[in-house]
């Protein structure tokens, strides 16, 4: 038999709510991972004295890297959303197609939203970002 | 582990594009997967122009026209053209449907067409399901039952058991659903599915049959049920508007309760 060719999947199956929600749940969950390394070194930092301390702000401090931040509150929020619509799901609700494609959107905004609200609660209350 | 990438003898190269038909007013252009078994050359992406005015209102006809007038070795499978035998489901528009049930009208701008995705190409739109089909006998798709049957009548049904079976016994094993999960993409050697699945959804639930123990227990297993991921492009894609995502999700529910 000749050797049959793969059809064409990920390069032509249009990105949908479906999809895009998908995508994005695994994306943030791995920017949480990085996230989490850092945090580790900060901790580290921490407990290891002045010197070290101000290393790590130094480090730690930079624009590039707070923008980052803002990333990983965003992956924070929107894991935690879609985790409540999966949970939702794997009770047997919300399951129809109109159901689904709603509660899509409502991920999407509510993850904003409560980046938002992060970025607010951590940044603004000192008056510099 | 998934492949992302197309291996190398399935890259789309190169196309060739037909000339428009003379004096045509109204047309659509048609992007189409060509893949010929006897060339030793990879699949191949074709412009066709189809000519509205003589052409039928879905893509079937639009499919079956440009086999007549264009390209008579446009190859495709088709039988009823009404959306029950599931013979023409392909990916058109990125999306997986029944190209009989579709209508032009209904797709914007330039029409692309492709066969049903992650599949092994026979010949252009045409995909080989043997796997498919061995998913699908795997789940046992039939009545077991140690208890004989009455021996004057069927085995009756009340109406509310009826219709929990009513939608997902409507399949027509089109493979739209399973060839639309990026879960089945990467895992088909393992995952049985969504259609296969929500088949045995469809035995497992069904009054008369008796073995949904055992129905239960053969899909116990970190892939054949649970790389399911709840992505939701099996539903999404249903030409006949099922919906195997719930299916696979009261499976799971099932699983739990028969632990506790």
């Amino acid at each position: 038999m000749p050797s049959r060719p793969l059809s064409p999947h990920l390069g032509v199956y249009r990105f949908k709510y479906t999809l895009t929600t998908s995508i994005l749940n695994r994306f943030t969950g791995a920017a949480l991972s990085g996230g989490f390394l850092l945090l580790g070194y900060w901790l580290f930092a921490v407990a290891s004295g002045e010197g070290a301390q101000q290393r790590a702000q130094q480090l730690l401090g930079s624009f590039v890297l707070k923008l980052f931040y803002a990333g990983l509150l965003f992956a924070f929020s929107y894991h935690l959303v879609a985790g409540i619509r999966h949970l939702v799901w794997d009770t047997g609700r919300g399951l129809e197609r109109a159901q689904s494609q709603r509660s899509a959107w409502i991920v999407g905004i509510a993850s904003v939203l409560l980046t938002l609200v992060l970025l607010w609660a951590f940044f603004c209350p000192r008056g510099a970002a | 582990m998934a492949e992302f990438r197309l291996p190398p003898n399935s890259r789309i190269v190169g196309g060739i594009t037909h000339p428009k038909p003379a004096g045509a007013a109204e047309t659509r252009t048609v992007r189409i997967y060509r893949f010929n078994p006897d060339s030793g050359e990879n699949p191949r992406l074709d412009t066709f122009t189809l000519e509205l005015k003589s052409c039928g209102p879905m893509v079937l006809d639009a499919l079956i026209q440009l086999k007549a007038a264009v390209d008579s070795s446009l190859t495709f499978r088709r039988s009823c053209r009404e959306g029950i035998c599931g013979s023409c489901a392909m990916n058109i528009n990125g999306v997986n449907r029944l190209a009989c049930t579709t209508a032009l009208s209904d797709l914007k701008g330039e029409i692309r067409i492709y066969p049903l995705p992650h599949m092994p190409v026979i010949k252009d739109l045409v995909p080989d399901l043997t796997t498919f089909y061995a998913q699908y006998a795997a789940v046992k798709p039939w009545l077991q039952s140690s208890t004989p049957p009455p021996p004057d009548k069927e085995r009756l049904q009340s109406k509310e058991e009826q219709e929990k079976i009513d939608r997902p016994a409507a399949c027509i094993l089109c493979a739209c659903c399973s060839t639309a999960c990026p879960s089945y993409w990467w895992n088909s050697d393992k995952y049985l599915g969504p259609a296969a699945l929500m088949a045995a959804y469809r035995w497992i639930i069904d009054s008369r049959d008796e073995a949904t123990g055992e129905r239960l227990d053969a899909l116990e297993d970190p892939y054949r049920l649970y790389r399911c991921h709840t992505i939701m492009n099996c539903t999404d894609a249903c030409p006949k508007d099922l919906n195997p995502a719930r299916a696979i999700a009261e499976i799971k529910k099932m699983m739990l309760e028969r632990q506790s």
